[in-house]
């Protein structure tokens, strides 16, 4: 061991010499590291809660349907409806904050597909790839349509479960061709299995997508898009920017104020959006507290250590008799000061997820634990027991061992 | 061993000066066991501190085996106290909450090099002093003497040329202090230096030579008379 090992082992015995001292120099920080984890680890569970959520629910999608107001019920048969184009989706994409992903889609029902001698009658989509995270979907086998296959207008799709269960029963759907409205197209992919939708209406496993570009040129052969979807990347923020799509549209499509539209924006429902704001309202609250307790603590355990300074003015002196360097005592009284507060941050980070975990378990917040509070506790703590640790420990080198070895009392 | 040559030191606070060493010049020889009297507050504690480098001269020369340590910086004088210095108080001065053995062992911590087994140096200098029991008593738990005698092994630990004591007998009774006297025989028998401050004429007569200080000089100077070495063997027999 060296020199500054041998002093960092003999403050650590000194300070489990004395542990209710150490346990009321830490005890301010403790509770600050305690209040600061718990928020990390709410804070963490309830964003992946929301997270989780928006993955299932498509929260931050919001779609714009052909047709006016009278929309709000489910289509039931397409209807020829001539009001979106392509430019309205490209117009949404350029010029409207907060949207990172628009896909323009076409549909359109009664779409033969057939494969050798089974066949199905089926919903076809006509989409651009961005439209698979926007909808939150994924292939389970084969791969989704590429912007390559847009620019060739391939003469490609992916399949729905019950449409591919329906044609291929042996399976090995991805790689064969099947002939949609009698024109052949590779199986490039295979939706996972989805279920219907919350009303039980739309059934997204019985459905075939290809290109939009496909889908314009030829299998529909017509321009106008059933939808326009897109993703907004704050989910606080789809209220106000479905109403930033809407006046865009509106001006696009020349419609005044108090006239009816040509189009339906629909967005999904606030709650959880409102729910995420509430969070974090209270989250930042219990941050800023945690900060003032942090200050609170390391202010505690200057002041402690300044009272010990001078209480232990005869140790230093006596230490430096013995060949202690002014650095030396002031590494005493740093490491000191560090230990203390490493040692209430790791009782208050433990304390904090603790808490957190429990008042997850219960089902009062969401939490995850994670090393986030672990690490942020010991950086806090390190950085907190040197900044008020610096000042005792200036002190403490300060202190003139002669004049505080001449004291009568033992 | 040491050699000083004019020694002066002048407290000031505020206006208030007091020139406490106006001047003081003698030497010690290796394996000396020299005693400095005086009365209370003639300056006695400021010279030992001198000597202990615990404390600079205003004026005058200090030289310590050979070497001025009055530029020095305090990594420089740190290092030649615990290698060529050990000290003794009046007070004992032990930390409260550390062992006897832990005690002992302190000095170990600001030596250059690591020295090995700390705990069985501590025991073998607690032996010196003879101190075999209660090594893991806390210096409340052991008698006055006893923990002068850990205070001795504590200064004992780096094997200090040079020891300095600042009234080691003052709070112990008489016959505590005569056996701490006979340790220090024994030390200076083995060949190390002694610097031994008080104001006690007994003990004083344990010393080879006698320094009395006054007013901030040393105004005599004798050498120990003759009945105090037969005293000295006697009790040396009685160990
Ligand atoms: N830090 C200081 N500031 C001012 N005066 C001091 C200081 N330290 C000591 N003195 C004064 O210096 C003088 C000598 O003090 P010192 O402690 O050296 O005396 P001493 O001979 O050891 O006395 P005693 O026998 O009582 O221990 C005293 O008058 C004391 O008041
Ligand atoms: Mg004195």
């Amino acid at each position: 061991m060296n020199r500054s090992q041998r002093i960092a082992r003999d403050v650590l015995v000194s300070l489990s010499a004395q542990r209710s001292r150490v346990l009321l120099m830490m005890l301010g920080l403790t509770v600050g590291v305690a209040v600061l984890s718990a928020v990390i680890v709410i804070g963490q569970g309830t964003r992946e809660r929301i997270m989780g959520l928006v993955e299932k629910h498509g929260l931050d999608m919001v779609m714009v349907r052909a047709g006016g107001d009278v929309q709000i019920f489910a289509p039931q048969s397409d209807r020829g409806l001539a009001s979106l184009v392509e430019a309205d989706a490209r117009a949404v994409e350029a010029e409207v904050p907060y949207v990172d992903l628009v896909s323009a889609v076409q549909n359109q029902r009664g779409i033969s597909v057939v494969y050798e001698d089974r066949s199905v009658i089926t919903r076809a989509f006509g989409v651009e790839p961005t439209w698979l995270a926007i909808r939150h979907r994924d292939v389970a086998e084969g791969e989704f349509l590429s912007e390559s296959d847009m620019a060739a207008m391939a003469r490609v799709a992916v399949l729905g479960v019950k449409v591919t269960r329906a044609l291929f029963p042996e399976g090995g759907a991805v790689g064969r061709t099947v002939r949609v409205n009698n024109d052949p197209y590779t199986v490039k992919g295979v939706f996972i299995e989805l279920g219907t939708d919350a009303a039980g209406v739309d059934d997204w496993d019985d459905r075939i997508v290809v290109p939009l570009t496909t889908s314009a040129r030829r299998l529909f052969n017509r321009p106008y898009l059933e939808q326009i979807v897109f993703r907004v990347t704050d989910v606080r923020r789809v209220p106000e920017t479905a109403e930033r799509v809407r006046n865009l549209l509106a001006v696009r499509h020349g419609i005044g104020p108090g006239q009816p539209a040509d189009f339906f924006v629909r967005e999904p429902e606030d709650v959880e959006g409102a729910a995420l704001e509430t969070t974090s309202t209270l989250s930042a609250l219990l941050l800023a507290i945690s900060v003032v307790a942090l200050v609170v603590g390391g202010l505690v355990i200057m002041n402690l250590m300044l009272a010990s300074v001078s209480q232990r003015s005869r140790e230093i002196g006596l230490r430096r008799s013995m060949g202690a360097r002014a650095s030396d005592i002031s590494r005493q009284f740093l490491l000191e000061a560090l230990f203390v507060a490493l040692a209430g941050g790791a009782v208050g980070v433990a304390a904090g997820t603790v808490i957190a975990a429990a008042l997850g378990a219960a089902g009062i917040a969401s939490s995850r634990i994670t090393w986030v509070p672990f690490a942020v506790a010991l950086v806090a703590c390190a950085a907190i027991g040197v900044v008020f640790g610096i000042h005792p420990a200036r002190n403490a080198a300060r202190v003139d061992p002669a004049a505080s070895l001449r004291g009568r009392a033992a | 061993m040491i050699e000083v040559d004019g020694l002066t030191r002048l407290y000031r606070r505020g206006t208030l000066e007091t020139q406490v060493l106006k001047g003081v010049s003698f030497r010690v020889r290796r394996g000396e066991f020299v005693v400095i009297m005086g009365r209370s507050g003639s300056g006695k504690s400021t010279l030992l501190n001198i000597l202990g480098l615990l404390d600079r001269p205003d004026g005058g020369r200090y030289l310590l085996d050979g070497a001025d340590l009055s530029g020095a910086d305090d990594d420089a004088r740190s290092a030649a106290r615990n290698r060529k210095l050990g000290f003794v108080f009046q007070q004992f001065h032990l930390l409260e909450r550390a062992s006897a053995l832990r005690n002992v062992t302190l000095p170990l911590l600001y030596a250059e090099q690591d020295s090995g087994d700390s705990t069985e140096r501590a025991e073998r200098a607690l032996q010196a002093v003879g101190l075999t029991h209660r090594p893991r008593h806390l210096p409340s738990e052991l008698s006055g003497g006893e923990q002068q005698r850990v205070a001795i092994a504590r200064a004992l630990i780096n094997d200090p040329a040079v020891i300095l004591a600042d009234e080691p007998t003052g709070n112990l009774d008489a016959q505590n202090g005569r056996e701490i006297l006979e340790i220090f025989r024994h030390l200076v028998d083995g060949g190390r230096t002694l610097v031994l401050v008080t104001h006690d004429r007994a003990v004083a007569e344990r010393g080879d030579r006698v320094l009395v200080l006054d007013d901030g000089r040393i105004v005599g100077e004798e050498a120990v008379p003759t009945p105090a070495a037969g005293t000295r063997s006697d009790a040396a027999g009685a160990v």
